[in-house]
């Protein structure tokens, strides 16, 4: 029997609902890629024909998140300083993806960290480039010239860097987080406009 | 560079007119070296050179007292402290999110009018409500963290710029969707567990100190400071404090204290009914009549002993900024971030003190004091300097009748015993001893801005009735 591409499409985001449910609900480490097969109504192995493991649907539900966050602040007038709008940037996605947290790790180990990055072969490049050109477009509207590519590497460490942070902040509703989030970005603005020659 | 920082650094004096000409030619090479070497303060300069953070608190909060070692020492000296605390100030600049332990150290100067250049002073004043905002992103962060909901969404109306600095903060005006006005005041984030880990790394780092004669009093005024803090970064209890405190006045007393909104309080976001008036030192430079200012300053001091009798609550805080004067004449109270509760041993002691405070005998002070301060017998330079200083601040309220406040050479007085008390290093006694010693000036600092003339026993008379105290034996029969 031929699967059509709709249909797969659809397999692939009941897929994705079944185990956003069940991370929510019984957590990540209790869910097994079973539970989410049964839950979105596929054998067991089926599921392997979408997702290597349980942590890809953890990035797919990342990137899902990161998205709507992405188009969220461009929809929104932003306006601000170069710093405020980074941030703006930065903290919509974190309110997007708050539900994963607590399992954001292999995610971050997976498809964010500049160390699974180096090789730039995987599936996940779409992620950081996607947020990367964001960012590159943030700053252009902030009369920077183009980024260098090493400012945009020093950016990304610093912005896994926060995400790796927040996923393991135990202060009172992540509340270090976004002091440290503002620091980082306030030192990350200060040497992009240093370096442009704008007065600060 | 944060303008405030700016401009305090600006403000500070270059050079002093009155200095001799030889000191003034020395100066811009002082100032050049000791900006670039660290902060040359004994001991502590190790712990600077190390550039960690917590001795710049701590260096912070010991030029201040500094300042006040220096103002009676000779020109030279002044001269070389003024250039330290430009250092300092420097150095602090830094640490941006230090800026609200940097401000409250500003606060706490601006009460002692003669130990800090005037000009000094004036920039304090303006630090304390023109500091810049966090910007709205972060804003609307903390509050949708904290309030569960976006800004704009929870209130009818929210203003992105601060229109004042707060304790570890700022605030920000705007109205709720059933009509109050508000200031909504928002702490940084994350900076209460910061500074209180900075607190714990300082005296670990300060443990070689420990054996040095001074240690007592420098512990006794960094655990002042810690307390201080942290217990301004604690909303909620500022929110109960304010709350009692509100219980405590009835219209009649034409005395204001904000209603909060619990719904939109946590402890890092304090929402509270905003008050329109005038600033007390803007007040005054308005040139009120005596009558007016009378009347300021009876209210002012109302408000100071209500609190205190009724509610068992010592106000720190009697800075200029904290008080408004209403249009319809009524005096707001603002910040209620620093209360020290008296309840059992402390309150038992100040019962005691309300005897010396009624005969004004001099043995009677004594003995308060002595206990008060843990003074011993052997101490007598200490206890005379403190029995001094404590006549100074009781002398109004004993003495009963009409007193002028407006004494300049009666309050310099005041302000060398409470230096020379700094300076000798007097001010240790119980843990609440230094704010207690700052409020008592406080006080007086009011009495001279407002140059009120008033008879302050009667009014304290009426206010020490609620406390239901037997006091047969001395106070004057009603």
């Amino acid at each position: 029997m031929r699967i059509t591409a709709a249909e797969k499409q659809a397999t692939r985001g009941r897929i994705v609902d079944s185990a956003r449910e069940l991370f929510r609900t019984r957590g990540f480490d209790a869910t097994t890629t079973r539970d989410i097969a049964r839950a979105a109504g596929i054998a067991a192995g089926t599921l392997f024909n979408y997702f290597d493991s349980k942590e890809a649907v953890v990035v797919t539900l990342a990137a899902e998140g990161l998205a709507r966050a992405r188009a969220e602040f461009t929809d929104r007038d932003a306006g601000g300083s170069l710093e405020e709008d980074l941030f703006a940037l930065i903290s919509a996605e974190l309110r997007q993806i708050k539900p994963l947290r607590k399992f954001i790790a292999p995610v971050l180990e997976t498809a964010l960290s500049p160390l699974a990055c180096a090789d730039r072969a995987g599936n996940h490049e779409a992620l950081r480039v996607d947020h990367l050109e964001l960012v590159a477009e943030i700053a252009r509207r902030h009369d920077l010239a183009e980024i260098p590519p090493m400012a945009l590497e020093a950016y990304w460490a610093l912005y896994t860097g926060v995400l790796a942070f927040w996923a393991s902040d135990k202060s009172s509703k992540q509340e270090d987080t976004l002091a440290l989030l503002d620091q980082s970005i306030n030192m990350f603005a200060g040497w992009l406009n240093s370096a442009a020659g704008t007065p600060r | 560079m944060a303008p405030q920082l700016a401009e305090l650094i600006a403000a500070l004096p270059e050079t002093d007119a009155a200095a001799p000409a030889a000191v003034h030619a020395g100066l811009p090479d002082l100032l050049s070296r000791s900006s670039q070497r660290p902060i040359p303060i004994g001991r502590f300069q190790r712990l600077s050179a190390l550039g960690t953070l917590q001795a710049k608190i701590g260096a912070a909060y010991l030029f201040h007292w500094l300042r006040g070692w220096f103002k009676s020492a000779d020109e030279n000296k002044r001269l070389l402290a003024e250039a330290h605390w430009k250092t300092a100030v420097r150095v602090l600049d830094s640490m941006s999110y230090l800026r609200g332990a940097v401000m409250k150290i500003g606060q706490t100067l601006a009460n002692f009018p003669d130990i800090a250049p005037r000009e000094f002073i004036e920039t304090l004043d303006r630090l304390h409500f023109d500091a810049p905002p966090m910007h709205w992103s972060l804003l609307r962060e903390m509050v949708h963290n904290e309030l569960g909901d976006d800004p704009e969404n929870l209130f009818e109306s929210f203003e992105k710029q601060a229109f004042a600095a707060a304790s570890l903060g700022q605030v920000h005006r705007a109205r709720l969707k059933t009509g109050e006005e508000v200031a909504v005041k928002i702490q940084y984030p994350g900076i209460a567990r910061a500074i209180e880990s900075d607190f714990r790394n300082l005296f670990l780092f300060m443990m070689p100190a420990r054996l040095s004669r001074d240690w007592e009093n420098t512990k006794d005024q960094l655990e002042d400071l810690q307390r201080r803090l942290a217990q301004e970064a604690d909303y909620v209890l500022e929110a109960d404090n304010q709350r009692k405190a509100r219980a405590l006045f009835r219209d009649e007393d034409g005395i204001v204290v904000p209603r909060v909104f619990p719904q939109y309080s946590t402890s890092r976001i304090l929402t509270m009914e905003r008050l329109e008036g005038t600033h007390l030192r803007e007040y005054v430079a308005r040139n009120p009549s005596q009558a007016e200012r009378n009347e300021v300053a009876l209210k002012l001091l109302t408000s100071w002993y209500r609190m205190m009798y009724a509610g068992r609550m010592h106000y720190i805080d009697m800075h200029p900024g904290n008080y408004l004067v209403l249009e319809d004449g009524r005096l707001g109270l603002l910040d209620f971030g620093f209360i020290i509760s008296l309840e059992g041993e402390e309150w038992e002691l100040f019962r005691k003190v309300d005897r010396p405070l009624t005969t004004g005998r001099r043995e009677d002070r004594i003995a308060v004091l002595k206990e008060w301060n843990e003074i011993r017998d052997d101490e007598t330079d200490r206890l005379r300097l403190i029995d001094e200083f404590g006549a100074w601040c009781w002398m109004a309220r004993y003495r009963g009748g009409v007193y002028g406040f407006d004494d300049e050479a009666e309050f310099r007085h005041g302000i060398d015993l409470f230096t020379e008390m700094l300076r000798k290093r007097y001010s240790r006694g119980r843990p609440n001893t230094p704010a207690m010693a700052r409020g008592h000036f406080a006080w007086r600092a009011l009495m001279y801005l407002l140059k009120a003339k008033v008879d302050i026993r009667s009014l304290a008379e009426r206010e020490v009735k609620a406390t239901g105290w037997d006091r047969s034996d001395y106070a004057p029969s009603p």
